[in-house]
């Protein structure tokens, strides 16, 4: 069965050029021409992957990023023609998984798309439970809980970003491999991508998230996580 | 009547300059001495030295202009009005006090030599009428004359109150007495000025002659001379003190201009000079000055704004086609062979319009000032190895892949964006594609250290093509600058941009750029240097070289992704940059 993405996107030649491009990846896909129109299909057919550019009239692409995040952990990629500063991390802020840019050329967001919708681990040598602070981690079943059972939600990037951390405690991991390991991306791969999501995992499982205790970042170098 | 008589006698006594003083004073300057002559040969000279001095001023003032600055135009100006002021002043004190002062000596000696005449022809008269006969000398001897005395020709003799007194009548004088004309004369014995003056005494054919000394008036005269020059020099020092006191204060206003200038042409535009209030001479300069950086921010905004919107507008249609031209690759082998033909060429220019449009995007970026640096601590072999990677990875399958040399700056990190410097190695080595046959080496090494002491290390790209004329090595880094390339505009060419991105990226990243010849001569070497970080890492946290998941990666590589760092890494780039980049041509 193939997955199903949400392409939201004002430009409807953008749009039908996009489900061309798409679809011969092999991937079903929803259009909607507005933030609003995309909560509504979204509602109606739980995509697995969303597709949303920045610029939207109306509901901007923040905004709709926000709201779809509100109501679920599906992954996110912003489209933006914009390259500012603010619109990228912002839109990682809003709760993006990853982003590109237009132009794009389809093999690259396949690319996006297919790292994104990996499972959370490939099964190695996975050590069923992983457990930190007062934090457990359940790689196979995807599910991040305190120990009195109650569960924290997070996105599949920032699980699978927590199991790398860790499943190397006290282990340095640069952004590089992090990006590698959990994006797909090369060595030039954009290191904010690592930071936002990192904040984000912050705000979830630290106590006080400006004073980490957990996942702590070694200047110069990257971030370990300390049980 | 005597002071008419003697303006007249003084005329005639003038031209003959040869008086008793030169034969029996020894003065050399006797006889040719009008009263204060020396003072007054002083004060022409020195009027002829201001005029030759003006004369000359002339003729060099232009070449002065050049190498004096407004502030020591002004102060030269000043301290020469001050002086030629001062000069005039005290020249004219000068002047009105020496005339004054001379004619009185000179009445006051002509009426004592009057009453002595007179005194003397009474007592000869009377010595004649008592019939005792006339004593001239003893007559003379009566009248108390101070030295040098008086001289008294009577009856063909010579009676002197003294032997100095006898030689003091210069013979002009004598002459022009000897006919009846009362006159003076000044002369000078032993070094002292005297005036003498001769009276007739022509009912009795004698003349009566008396020497008075001007020392006095001379030494007053001095005196004031001196005071006046002190005065003239003290005003000309002030003068020259308020010159440079009120150059520096008006100039002030320009010292602000030219910094704010300065700031202006590195790149802050938003620098204003402060509003003059209440100075109605500076207002003007400052508005003007604030109106015109005003306008020309808003044009280089304006243009910025404007090359930036055209890449955007051009990116939505640029990504309808890339994504239909994806779908119609896919396809390709359904095509007749005259469209698959079409379909090659469509996409070989179709990238390069993406390319082209997001290189100027880059580029307006950096001229709107917002080009962001993310910089990160990385191994500067590691940073190489990879950014070669990346780079040949978008050249043509069949061009020679560079060998890498990287082993004498393994375990040196560099502070750098590493998106900017992966962009400048594969626009190098396009270029070198492009226009040199490929790069045949690319080698890292150590380099001197940096303008601000901070060792460097260069990273140079070879090639063995047919190099870069000097005189063109400047301008490769222009904007569409195309050389000895131009004409072949063909379908290998690149966007005109490469290399000017090149000097932009290696500029933000607070390095240089350069072209030289190749090793023995040949080809091209494109060398690239940048600072050392400052700090190393404890350990390299990279992960190995091989292992990279590159194959989804395409040409376009995450150009316009990071545009700022988050958290603690975020810096501007050294906008002042040393190189000089195609931005600073500007």
């Amino acid at each position: 069965m193939s997955s199903r993405i949400l392409v939201v996107e004002d430009d409807e030649r953008i749009r039908s050029s996009m489900r061309l491009a798409l679809e011969g990846e092999g991937y079903d896909v929803d259009e909607a021409g507005s933030g609003e129109d995309a909560l509504d299909r979204f509602a109606a057919q739980s995509p697995d992957l969303a597709l949303i550019d920045l610029m939207l009239p109306g509901m901007d692409g923040f905004e709709c990023c926000r709201a779809l995040r509100r109501q679920s952990a599906v992954p996110i990629i912003i489209v933006t023609a914009r390259t500012d500063t603010h619109d990228v991390v912002a839109g990682l802020e809003a709760g993006a998984d990853d982003y590109v840019t237009k132009p794009f050329v389809a093999k690259e967001l396949g690319a996006r798309i297919r790292a994104l919708l990996r499972r959370a681990r490939p099964a190695e040598e996975e050590p069923s439970a992983l457990t930190f602070g007062d934090l457990e981690l359940l790689p196979d079943q995807g599910v991040l809980r305190h120990k009195d059972g109650s569960e924290v939600h997070c996105t599949r990037t920032e699980f699978r970003l927590l199991c790398e951390l860790a499943s190397n405690p006290n282990k340095v991991l640069s952004r590089e491999q992090l990006l590698d390991r959990v994006w797909g991306y090369d060595y030039f791969g954009d290191g904010r991508l690592v930071d936002v999501h990192i904040r984000r995992l912050r705000t979830k499982v630290e106590p006080d998230p400006a004073l980490p205790r957990h996942i702590l970042t070694v200047r110069g170098m990257g971030y370990k996580l300390v049980p | 009547m005597a002071r008419l008589a003697v303006r007249i006698a003084r005329t005639a006594a003038r031209p003959r300059a040869e008086g008793p003083a030169t034969t029996a004073g020894g003065a050399p300057d006797g006889g040719a001495e009008d009263r204060g002559m020396p003072d007054g040969r002083a004060a022409r000279a020195a009027g002829t030295d201001d005029q030759g001095a003006a004369g000359a001023a002339a003729g060099r003032r232009r070449q002065l202009r050049t190498h004096l600055g407004v502030r020591s135009r002004v102060t030269v100006l000043f301290g020469t009005g001050a002086l030629l002021l001062s000069v005039a002043m005290g020249g004219i004190s000068y002047f009105s006090a020496r005339h004054f002062l001379v004619n009185e000596q000179e009445s006051t000696s002509v009426h004592t030599a009057v009453a002595n005449a007179q005194s003397v022809r009474s007592q000869l008269l009377a010595d004649r009428l008592g019939g005792r006969g006339p004593q001239p000398q003893t007559v003379i001897d009566s009248l108390d004359a101070p030295a040098p005395g008086s001289v008294l020709y009577y009856g063909g003799r010579r009676y002197a109150t003294s032997i100095s007194a006898s030689t003091v009548v210069p013979s002009a004088l004598h002459s022009l007495v000897g006919a009846g004309q009362p006159a003076t004369q000044n002369f000078v014995l032993g070094g002292q000025p005297y005036i003498a003056v001769g009276i007739p005494i022509p009912s009795l054919h004698a003349q009566y002659y008396e020497s008075f000394s001007l020392a006095d008036v001379n030494h007053i005269l001095r005196v004031l001379l001196l005071v006046l020059l002190s005065a003239a020099l003290v005003t000309t020092v002030l003068g020259i003190a308020l010159g440079r006191l009120a150059s520096g204060r008006s100039l002030r206003p320009l010292t602000s201009v030219s910094r704010a200038a300065m700031a202006i042409a590195g790149g802050r535009l938003a620098t204003r000079l402060p509003e003059a209030e209440g100075d109605p001479d500076l207002a003007g300069l400052t508005t003007s000055f604030n109106r015109m950086v005003d306008q020309l921010e808003e044009r280089i905004e304006r243009e910025a704004r404007f090359t930036s919107d055209v890449s955007h507008e051009l990116r939505s249609p640029l990504t309808t086609l890339a994504a239909s031209l994806d779908v119609l690759e896919s396809h390709a082998a359904e095509l007749e062979p005259a469209g698959q033909r079409a379909l090659v060429l469509l996409a070989a220019d179709l990238r390069r319009f993406e390319r082209m449009v997001g290189d100027l995007l880059e580029i307006s970026r950096s001229d709107a000032g917002s080009a962001d640096v993310t910089l990160e601590e990385v191994s500067a072999a590691e940073l190489v190895r990879r950014s070669v990677q990346a780079g040949v990875r978008t050249l043509p399958q069949d061009m020679p892949r560079p060998a890498v040399e990287t082993d004498a700056i393994e375990g040196t990190h560099l502070s750098v964006d590493k998106r900017r410097f992966e962009r400048a190695m594969a626009n190098l080595l396009e270029n070198a594609a492009l226009y040199g046959g490929g790069a045949t080496r690319v080698v890292g090494e150590p380099g001197p250290p940096g303008p601000d002491g901070r060792a460097t290390i260069r990273v140079a790209v070879e090639d063995e093509g047919p190099g870069v004329a000097p005189s063109e090595r400047a301008r490769v880094f222009d904007r569409f600058y195309r050389g000895q390339a131009a004409g072949k505009r063909g379908a290998g060419t690149g966007t005109g941009l490469g290399l000017a991105l090149v000097a932009q990226h290696v500029r933000l990243n607070g390095g240089r750029v350069w072209v030289e010849g190749g090793p023995e001569g040949r080809g091209t070497r494109f060398v690239v240097e940048l600072p050392v970080a400052d700090e190393l890492p404890v350990a390299d946290g990279l992960p190995g070289g091989d292992e990279l998941p590159g194959g989804d990666r395409t040409e376009r590589g995450p150009e316009d992704r990071t545009e700022r760092g988050p958290e603690d890494r975020t810096e501007r780039g050294p906008e002042d940059g040393t190189e000089r980049g195609p931005e600073d041509g500007r």
